[in-house]
């Protein structure tokens, strides 16, 4: 067949054409008048349609800004976030819960927040916020990011199968650690079909605070990962590879978090020979608040199936002699702006309607009531759709109380956050996993992390 | 050809590979020529790169001689590499030998075997990741039929060649030999060009069927068995997808699934030294070049070509 050049050029040009609109096809038009402001987030799964839901309402009450909210995959929201801003594109509004804000900060890649509030809302802020909440989102003493959830951990507990055990919920480490060998003797000779609590190696930064230990002291302005009391925590979670065995303890560990689809491991089977529920892998584990609405909607599900249920309880962490009372390793989500964001402002109208700032709270207690997340201000908790969602939850009642408690601590604010976390999950599973020594490792990281703030702070002068 | 058709033939050669030039340009040898100016800087790709010298490297040296991270991919990925590359060779070869026999449903069990390296990476490791999960797998499960041992696979820190027992290491080779099928594909072909005379030679001098395949089967192979050796060793040594989805992303358990090129990225995108990186990129580079001149040492004394003088 014979294609003359007008031909083929033609045929180019509609292919492009066609190519630009499969392009911009899906995306809805701004209505005319408002602004655009582009917000990347990472939600998905059940909380997609919440957040959809808060876009919605808040492209509703606008007249000036329209928001189109981009979700994307959180395992790297943070490196396509830097890249963008380096290839001068940046989004107007990230939505992030990884410990970024000191990281991004030190390079001047996110606006503070005092570039786009009033002076008065930068000080009602200072109250508004909860200590933890604050934290987050500060780098030397400067606020950048505003929290609009707080993630707590505490811990869970099968009620259930502790009665089977005629056990009570832990009190103090002690009374977790004969729970644990109560319902899992560590002379058993048969595979184990479910532990009574196993230590998550990643939670270093959890247990660390709880035993008393601090990661980072301000007053040295020094990496302390070799904090005797971490230390001491880290020894503790070894016993339990020590008494169980590693492998075993990595089979079950890492298992609860790899495999796709993994449900809350105090979830057990139905089993259908003996019309009875099974015990799940655990009768206790620490986790976040998202689990409570988990298990409201498993057990509801079950129930409704005409399946029997099980009964949870939470607990704050159980703490050793000399150790922290509502003590624990906080995170949360906040938005920051990035350097370069073309509508900063709507991006902070946005900001305040989502985490309920200046006036937003009953939008915010009815977003938090939606998505089960805790506020991250008491004046959201107090607000009477949050009060009616918290007695329908009453679980989530010990999650909301931890919050307000000044040892629910962060990731420290340096510059090396993704570093120094990588590096302490990684001490957790040597110590778990391989049996290392935990004085040695921690030193060492310690060691490693102190030499890269070094570098990082003298590079910054 | 008069001179003006000529002229155009050579700009219209050069617009139909303008594509591809501009592509290799921008986006092969800049960055290559560029990461080796910033492998001797200080850079987090917002700030200028400035200059640190050998800073860079003498940092290399000492996360590698403490025992740092480093140490830890260099070996993983020396130990991935070094199992699964000449695995991967016998069994390729094993299967396009018996691939090559004219049996009933030939064509059925060469697409079956060459399907799993069709198959997306990602989609590939999922499921690996459910078979060899120590308490649901499937794997295990067969193990414990079996009444043999259930290692911990893709959750443990173990190494067989260490200590006997198999670990994420080991768990992840056994995928990559799943998706042999293209080196395989290749085997194939070349088995296809051994001329049936030498067969039949040999069997006339009463050669048994091992002594064919040990004398004529596997020297003329040797071409293309030399050239999936380089190759493979270079694809183990920069393998990354699997890796990342099969290790959170850190190379957990315990940095047994850290690898260079993983190792590498976390140290660009995540703690933002693309210079540190870009040092450690050309660590890799140079590894793979010596390895690949030491392959191409060796071939002189176990690469036949038909036809060549000797």
């Amino acid at each position: 067949m014979n294609v003359s050049r007008w031909q083929l050029a033609t045929l180019v040009v509609i292919g492009i054409v066609l190519a630009a609109l499969a392009a911009v096809e899906g995306r809805r038009p701004v209505p005319e008048g408002r602004q655009e402001v582009v917000f990347w987030h990472f939600w998905g799964g059940p909380y997609r349609p919440v957040v959809e839901r808060i876009v919605e309402r808040f492209n509703r009450r606008q007249a000036r800004y329209w928001v189109r909210a981009v979700a994307m995959p959180g395992s790297n929201l943070d490196t396509k976030m830097f890249l963008s801003v380096t290839g001068g594109d940046p989004p107007d509004l990230i939505n992030q819960d990884k410990p970024i804000v000191a990281d991004w900060a030190q390079r001047g890649i996110v606006r503070p927040l005092a570039e786009l509030a009033s002076d008065a809302e930068l000080e009602a802020l200072d109250t508004w916020l909860y200590p933890p909440a604050k934290k987050l989102g500060s780098y030397h003493g400067t606020l950048y990011g505003l929290c609009n959830g707080l993630d707590v951990r505490a811990l869970y507990y099968n009620q259930t199968m502790l009665a089977d055990y005629e056990l009570q919920p832990p009190k103090n480490l002690e009374a977790l650690d004969q729970i644990a060998q109560a319902i899992a003797p560590p002379d058993a000779t048969e595979p184990r079909a479910y532990f009574g609590y196993l230590p998550d190696p990643r939670r270093l930064w959890a247990w660390g605070i709880v035993f008393g230990g601090q990661f980072y002291d301000p007053a040295t302005g020094r990496v302390s990962a070799d904090d005797p009391r971490i230390v001491q925590a880290l020894a503790w979670m070894g016993s339990y590879s020590q008494r169980y065995g590693s492998r075993q303890v990595a089979a079950f560990r890492q298992g609860d978090q790899r495999l796709p689809g993994s449900t809350f491991p105090l979830f057990g089977p139905y089993d259908p020979a003996t019309q009875q529920r099974r015990y799940g892998n655990y009768a206790l584990v620490m986790d976040g608040q998202w689990r409570v609405a988990e298990i409201t909607r498993v057990n509801r599900a079950a129930l409704a199936a005409g399946k029997p249920v099980h009964q949870y309880g939470v607990v704050p962490l159980p703490t050793p002699a000399g150790g922290r009372q509502q003590a624990g390793w906080v995170n949360g989500n906040f938005f920051l702006v990035p350097r370069g964001a073309r509508q900063p402002a709507g991006a902070w109208e946005f900001m305040k309607f989502w985490s309920g700032f200046g006036g937003h709270e009953a939008q915010a207690a009815q977003a938090c009531a939606e998505g089960g997340w805790i506020p991250a201000s008491p004046q959201v908790v107090t607000e009477p759709v949050f009060q009616s969602y918290l007695n329908q939850n009453p679980l989530m009642k010990t999650f909301v109380e931890l919050a307000k408690s000044e040892h629910q601590v962060p990731i420290p604010a340096l510059p090396v956050a993704a570093l120094y976390r990588r590096e302490i999950e990684a001490a957790g599973q040597a110590v778990m996993y391989r049996g290392a020594d935990p004085e040695t490792v921690l030193r060492e990281v310690t060691q490693r992390v102190q030499a890269r703030l070094d570098e990082v702070r003298h590079a910054s002068r | 050809m008069s001179h003006r058709n000529a002229r155009q033939a050579t700009l219209c050669g050069w617009g139909f590979i303008s594509p591809w030039l501009l592509g290799f340009f921008s986006l092969t040898l800049f960055p290559f020529v560029a990461s080796l100016y910033y492998s001797f800087c200080r850079y987090d790709l917002l700030s200028p790169p400035r200059w640190v010298g050998g800073e860079n490297y003498r940092q290399l040296a000492d996360e590698l001689v403490s025992g740092g991270p480093l140490a830890h991919a260099l070996w993983n990925t020396g130990y991935f590499a070094l199992v699964s590359v000449p695995l991967s060779i016998a069994l390729g070869i094993g299967l396009a030998v018996m691939l090559s026999w004219p049996v009933r449903g030939q064509p059925l069990f060469r697409t079956l075997l060459y399907l799993p390296s069709v198959l997306p990476i990602l989609a590939t490791a999922i499921l690996w990741q459910w078979l060899f999960d120590p308490r649901q797998g499937f794997v295990n499960h067969t193990l414990g039929l079996l009444g043999l041992g259930q290692p911990g696979w893709f959750t443990s820190v173990e190494e067989l060649l260490v200590g006997g027992t198999p670990g994420s290491k080991d768990a992840l080779i056994l995928m990559a030999l799943w998706s042999t099928g293209n080196f395989m594909v290749i085997y194939l072909a070349a088995l296809g060009d051994i001329p049936r005379s030498l067969y039949e030679a040999a069997q006339l001098d009463g050669a048994s069927r091992w002594r064919q395949f040990w004398h004529i089967t596997l020297p003329l192979l040797s071409p293309v068995i030399f050239f999936n050796l380089v190759m493979g060793t270079i694809q183990a040594i920069q393998t990354f997808t699997q890796i990342y989805v099969l290790s959170a992303g850190q190379g957990d358990p315990d940095r047994s699934l850290l690898v260079v090129s993983l190792h590498l990225f976390l140290t660009a995108f995540q703690d933002l030294r693309m210079g540190y990186a870009s040092a450690m990129a050309w660590l890799l580079f140079v590894l793979v070049m010596g390895i690949t001149w030491l392959l191409f040492r060796t071939a002189r004394r176990w690469v036949f070509y038909q036809g060549a003088v000797r």
